[in-house]
This record gives structure tokens, C-alpha cells and sequence, in this order.
């Protein structure tokens, strides 16, 4: 979970680890791509607003490792409030933050993976 | 003048012409007067001198010229004393019977206002009256007018000693190579005070010129002996109507400076309104005939005066010959000028006083547009900073309020789920209390958006509008959506039009779907924003269409509204872009 409000990244990790998965958490761009290349995680969940880089330019940093994680894209406001560029960007979708919820991450798991 | 000098000069003119008329017609020398042309020239001449005399004796009341005309009439009368059939006044009308070519002399060189021009000039004026009289005397020693001239019927010379014809033709042939003489040399000296001659008095000067070669060569004439072989008709009869010229050029001068004045009116008339200084100067050069008028204007800083053709002027140190008047009393504009034009203040005061309102009103136009430039300044100031306040204003939002309330939603969609079992009650209550917190996301989420487009700073003006058309309640077609960046000013005012026309189609406009155009030109973003509604719409009916046209004038750009009833409405807002 990537996101600079810590009351956000604890009620996300709470609810994504009450639905079983392992969180890591981050609070910047530049702590994100270092956490990503620690830990390898599966999905990225991406505030678009960020303190240093935004988060268009952190998924284009992510999308180069290998193996890449899904990248979710994730905001207070709408994506349509992005225009194009949630489209333009290597992101495997937009969550709106209130939206967030352990079958939400796992739809996004699901579409970019099937097997 | 005074009023008794004007009575004195109108008496002595009729009593001068009365005589020379009545002396003509009504004397005691024995035959029948001659030709009227022998009296009619000689009075017109007169009359010419006395009346030009007195008009520009009251025109330049402190110069000598009309004085100086004066003199010329009356020595022109005096030698038809000689009519009067007694020894004394025929013995005077004879002595002085050149007198007024003397007067002639002092009249051209002193042309046009009168006044000698150097010490040498003043010293050929004496002379030549004192060599006038002093001739005739001369020739008048040795002159018996019984012998040789009108025989018996003459009077008698007073002042002969001896009349030998003899020593007589030998004076008057002295006499008249020396008057020849003379005449070449004033006839020089009045071409050279021609060529000297610059600026305003040039075209007087051009005049005399005309005027004063043909009254020299008939002086010459009557100075050769037997006239040269010209008939008395020609000589006595005709030849003085050439004397007539010069009054003639002088009333032509003198209607000419009349008209400069007119023509200082005239040339500003002709200026546009607050013109280029030397537009001005040019044109009161013109006006007062002075092609060498200069306008010298103080340089803010250095406080130098500086004409326009950039030359640095010393209002102490002045070229000769040239005057300068302060054309305001603020003394930071000069007029220089050619200094006989201080012979006519009155020419000169109007030119400058229509020089200083020329730059009074090129300064206030000067000043209103640093004004102009000024507001506009602020008014792009305040709006930018008003664009700035609502972008600040929705991030606050964004990351405050919006946060807490995702946060708060999610706790609370978690604490229902874990309720759910347990509790359903309290479930339900904290599902309408999540609810309640989605709503509040939902309408501070548009909230935000009224206050400041996100999408705007984050995509620019292709990407918000495209949110626009898709949020809008009519069906939006989008024509043309230039991808760049445009400046963030430019971008907020055309998204503010189509966002507010959208709203207005959706509002009045009753009509199914609109169209938008932007199109970049070179110099401008062209925003139009169509639809085939009622139309109607006018910018006066409502403050949204007047604060639109505030917001696009406040980058320079011009909103146009074409909304006839029945036949749609367009909106086009034409932006100045690089």
C-alpha cells in the first residue's frame, strides 16, 4: 500500500490482512520502488497523489521490474478526474479509496492472472 | 497705436490726396493738364504707400515698417509742391524730388519689419538721403528752369547761382552715374539680406526680391539720360504703378502671416490626436513657414532637453538667430525658433499654445495607457490569484476532509462487517452511518471539483474537457481538442467557458446535444461551444455570462455571443495564446 496518509495505509493493511493477504506499506514514491524491489509484491496499491513523484510516474518505475506487480491506481477523487492518463499508464486499473476492500484486490489479482 | 497718430495719418493721407488730385486739375501753371494717367498713377502710388503704411502701422505697432511706408507716401508727395506756382514751394518740390528713392532704399533694406540690419546698411541709408538731396542741390545751383525747362511760365529757382546749362548737364550726369551706382549696390545688399534670410522671414524676403528688381530698373531708367529713350507716357505715366508692387507684396506678406495663425489650427487639425512629437514639429514648422523649427522636449533622468531628431539642445547657448519659447509652463517642452519670428508674438503664442495641448494630450494618453496596462496587469493578477486560492483550496479539501472521510468509510464498512454476525442492529446502524460518510464523500468530491477542476492541473485543458462531455446532461461532440499544454491561465478560462455554456445548454437552451471546437491559431485558443436550442441568450441577462466575458477580457481575449431567439446559440471565446 502505497499512500502518505499513515490512517489510510492502517485501516488498508487491517482490512486487506483481514482478508489474508501480507501488506507492506510505503509512503512515497521513492520508498515504494525500494520496498517493491525488498519484497516483490504481487499488487501495488497506488495513491496517485504522492509527497515527492506521483503515482503515474511511480507505476512506470514498477512496470520495469520483472517480475512486475499489478499495479492498481488508487484515489480520493474520481478517475475521470485523470482524464486519459489512468488509460495511458502500465496500471492494471483505477480503485477509488472508499471502494477498497479484500475482494476488490483480489478481482484486480484475478483479471491480470487467471491461472 | 494711438488714436491721435491714427487721425493724423488718415488727415495727412486725404489732404495728400486731395492736393496731388486738385494740384493736377486745379493749378495756376498756364495750358491744359495732360493725360488722367499723369494724375491717376501718381495717387495710386500715394494712397498705395500712406494706406499699407497705416494698416501695418496698426498691425506691428512697436516695428518702424509702417512708419517707414509712411515716409515713402509722403516723400513721394513732396515734390508736386513744385505745382504750386510760386518760387519757394517750386524750388522745394525740385530739391526734393528723389527723396522718396531714398525712402524706397531704407523701406527694402529694412524690409520686412522695418529695422536696419547692420551698422554698414544704416551708413548706405544716410548716404543715400543725404546723396539725394545733396545732388538735386548740386544740379540745382546750376539750373535755370526758364532756359531749360518751362520756360517763362516757371517760377524761379531759388537756389541757382549760375545758370549755365553747361555746368548743369555736367552735375546731373555725375549725379546720375553716381545714383546708378547706388542703386547696384542697395540692388546687391537686398539680394544679400535675401540670401542671409532663413526660416519665417524667407518668403518676405522672396517678395521684395520680385518687387525690387523692377522698381530698381525704372529708378535706373528715370537716372539714364532721356529716360532711356522711353516715352513720357511710359516713364511719367506708367512707370509709376511699378512702385505700387511693393505695398502690393507687403499687404501679400502680411494676409500670409494672417493665415500662418489659421494654419497652426489647421495643422492640428490635420494631426492625429496625442501625435509623435515630430509629427507636431513638422507640422508647426509648416505652419509657421520655418523648416529649421525645432521641439525640444526634457529627458525624464537627465533633465537634458532633446529635440526630435535626438539632438541635444542648451536653451543657454542657442545657434544666432534663433528664439525659444517654453510651450508649457511646466518648462519641460521648448519651441526654437527662427528669432524674427519674435516679430510676430502672436503667431508664436498660439503655436505654442498649440503645441502644449498636442503634448498635453500625448502625455495624458501616455499616461492612461501605463494606467490601462496597469489595471489590466491586476485584473490578470487577481484572477491568477484567485485560480491559485482555488487550487490550493481544493487540495486542502483533497487531502483533509476527503481523506478522513475515505478512512472513516472504510472503518466503518469494516466495522459493519464484523458486526454483521454478532449484532445485526448495530450492523444496520453503522451501514446507514457508512452510508452517510459515501454521501458526504460523494458531495465534498463535488464540491471540490465546482472549486477547482483537478483534472485541469493534472491533464490540462484536452483531458478536462473531455471529463466535461462526459459529465455534461446534453450529449457532448467534442470537434476538435488540441492534446497540448496550454499556459494555466489560458487553460482555466477556456475550461471556465465550456464548463458554464455546457451548464447553460443543460439549464436553457433545451437542446438535445451541444458541440464544442477548440482550435489553436497562432495567436489565439478559439473556444466555441454551439448548440441549436431556443437561443436568446444575452450577456446582460445574467451575472454567469457578464463574469465569463470579465474572466476572458482578464487574459485579452474576447467573448462573443450569437444566440438569435428560435435559432440557437454560440459561444465563442477567442483567448490570446502563443
Amino acid at each position: 500500500v502505497v499512500d502518505d496518509h499513515e490512517s489510510f495505509r492502517r485501516i488498508a493493511r487491517k482490512l486487506l490482512e483481514a482478508a489474508g493477504f501480507v501488506v507492506t506499506e510505503a509512503a512515497s514514491g521513492a520508498e515504494a520502488t525500494r520496498e517493491a524491489d525488498r519484497v516483490q509484491p504481487s499488487l501495488v496499491l497506488l495513491d496517485i497523489q504522492l509527497p515527492d513523484v506521483d503515482g503515474f510516474e511511480v507505476a512506470r518505475r514498477l512496470a520495469g521490474q520483472r517480475p512486475g506487480p499489478v499495479i492498481v491506481l488508487m484515489s480520493s477523487r474520481e478517475a475521470s478526474d485523470f482524464g486519459g492518463r489512468i488509460a495511458a499508464s502500465p496500471a492494471a486499473g483505477f480503485l477509488p479509496k472508499d471502494e477498497l476492500s479484500g475482494a476488490a484486490v483480489r478481482r484486480f489479482l484475478i483479471r491480470s492472472d487467471p491461472r | 497705436v494711438s488714436r491721435r497718430l491714427w487721425a493724423g495719418l488718415l488727415a495727412g493721407a486725404v489732404a495728400a490726396t486731395v492736393y496731388t488730385v486738385g494740384s493736377f486739375y486745379v493749378n495756376n501753371w498756364p495750358g491744359t493738364p495732360g493725360p488722367a494717367i499723369y494724375v491717376i498713377s501718381p495717387t495710386l502710388v500715394l494712397v498705395a504707400y500712406l494706406v499699407v503704411g497705416m494698416v501695418a502701422w496698426r498691425c506691428y505697432p512697436t516695428e518702424r515698417v509702417g512708419l517707414l511706408f509712411t515716409v515713402v507716401g509722403y516723400s513721394w508727395f513732396l515734390p508736386s509742391l513744385a505745382k504750386l506756382h510760386y518760387p519757394l514751394p517750386f524750388t522745394l518740390g525740385n530739391l526734393t524730388s528723389t527723396v522718396y528713392q531714398s525712402a524706397l532704399t531704407h523701406l527694402a533694406l529694412a524690409w520686412p519689419y522695418g529695422r536696419l540690419r547692420s551698422r554698414f546698411q544704416r551708413g548706405v541709408v544716410v548716404w543715400v538721403y543725404a546723396w539725394n538731396v545733396a545732388s538735386n542741390a548740386a544740379a540745382m545751383l546750376f539750373w535755370n528752369p526758364r532756359t531749360n525747362g518751362c520756360g517763362t511760365a516757371c517760377p524761379a529757382n531759388l537756389l541757382m547761382v549760375d545758370g549755365s546749362n553747361r555746368l548743369h548737364s555736367a552735375t546731373t550726369t555725375v549725379a546720375s552715374i553716381i545714383g546708378i551706382g547706388t542703386t547696384a549696390v542697395v540692388v546687391l545688399l537686398i539680394t544679400q539680406n535675401w540670401l542671409n534670410s532663413g526660416g519665417y522671414v524667407r518668403r518676405a524676403m522672396t517678395n521684395l526680391i520680385w518687387v525690387a528688381v523692377p522698381i530698381a530698373v525704372y529708378v535706373t531708367i528715370l537716372n539714364v539720360a532721356n529716360n532711356a529713350g522711353l516715352s513720357d507716357f511710359t516713364v511719367y505715366g506708367l512707370g509709376p504703378l511699378l512702385l505700387i508692387t511693393a505695398p502690393a507684396a507687403y499687404t501679400v506678406g502680411l494676409v500670409r502671416a494672417r493665415s500662418a495663425r489659421s494654419a497652426v489650427g489647421a495643422a492640428l487639425v490635420g494631426l492625429e490626436p496625442g501625435p509623435p512629437p515630430e509629427q507636431l514639429r513638422a507640422a508647426l514648422a509648416k505652419a509657421l513657414g520655418d523648416p529649421g523649427l525645432q521641439l525640444a522636449l526634457r529627458q525624464t533622468g537627465s533633465g537634458h532637453f532633446v529635440d526630435t531628431r535626438h539632438k541635444v539642445i542648451d536653451p543657454g547657448r542657442l545657434p544666432a538667430g534663433r528664439s525659444l519659447t517654453a510651450v508649457n509652463n511646466t518648462g519641460e517642452a521648448l519651441l526654437i525658433y527662427d528669432e524674427q519670428l519674435a516679430h510676430e508674438p502672436e503667431l508664436v503664442r498660439v503655436a505654442t499654445a498649440a503645441a502644449g495641448l498636442a503634448l498635453e494630450h500625448a502625455r495624458l494618453q501616455a499616461e492612461i495607457q501605463v494606467q490601462l496596462e496597469q489595471v489590466r496587469a491586476s485584473r490578470a493578477r487577481i484572477i491568477e490569484a484567485g485560480d491559485a486560492e482555488r487550487r490550493r483550496l481544493e487540495r486542502d479539501l483533497h487531502d483533509g476532509a476527503q481523506q478522513r472521510l475515505v478512512t472513516l468509510s472504510l472503518a466503518l464498512g469494516m466495522a459493519r462487517d464484523r458486526a454483521a454476525g454478532a449484532d445485526p442492529e448495530l450492523a444496520a446502524l453503522i451501514d446507514s452511518a457508512s452510508k452517510e460518510a459515501r454521501e458526504a464523500l460523494i458531495e465534498l468530491r463535488e464540491l471540490a471539483r465546482g472549486i477547482h477542476p483537478a483534472v485541469l492541473s493534472e491533464t490540462g485543458l484536452a483531458g478536462a474537457v473531455q471529463a466535461l462531455a462526459e459529465r455534461s446532461t446534453v450529449v457532448t461532440r467534442i470537434v476538435s481538442l488540441p492534446a497540448q499544454r496550454f499556459p494555466a491561465n489560458v487553460e482555466a478560462t477556456a475550461y471556465f467557458v465550456i464548463s458554464e455554456a455546457l451548464a447553460n445548454v443543460a439549464k436553457h437552451s433545451m437542446a438535445p446535444a451541444a458541440v464544442v471546437t477548440i482550435r489553436k491559431l497562432p495567436e489565439h485558443l478559439v473556444v466555441e461551444v454551439r448548440d441549436d436550442g431556443v437561443g436568446g441568450a444575452h450577456p446582460d441577462a445574467g451575472s454567469g455570462l457578464r463574469g465569463l466575458a470579465d474572466r476572458v477580457a482578464s487574459v485579452g481575449g474576447v467573448l462573443r455571443i450569437d444566440s438569435p431567439p428560435g435559432s440557437g446559440t454560440r459561444l465563442e471565446a477567442d483567448i490570446p495564446c502563443q
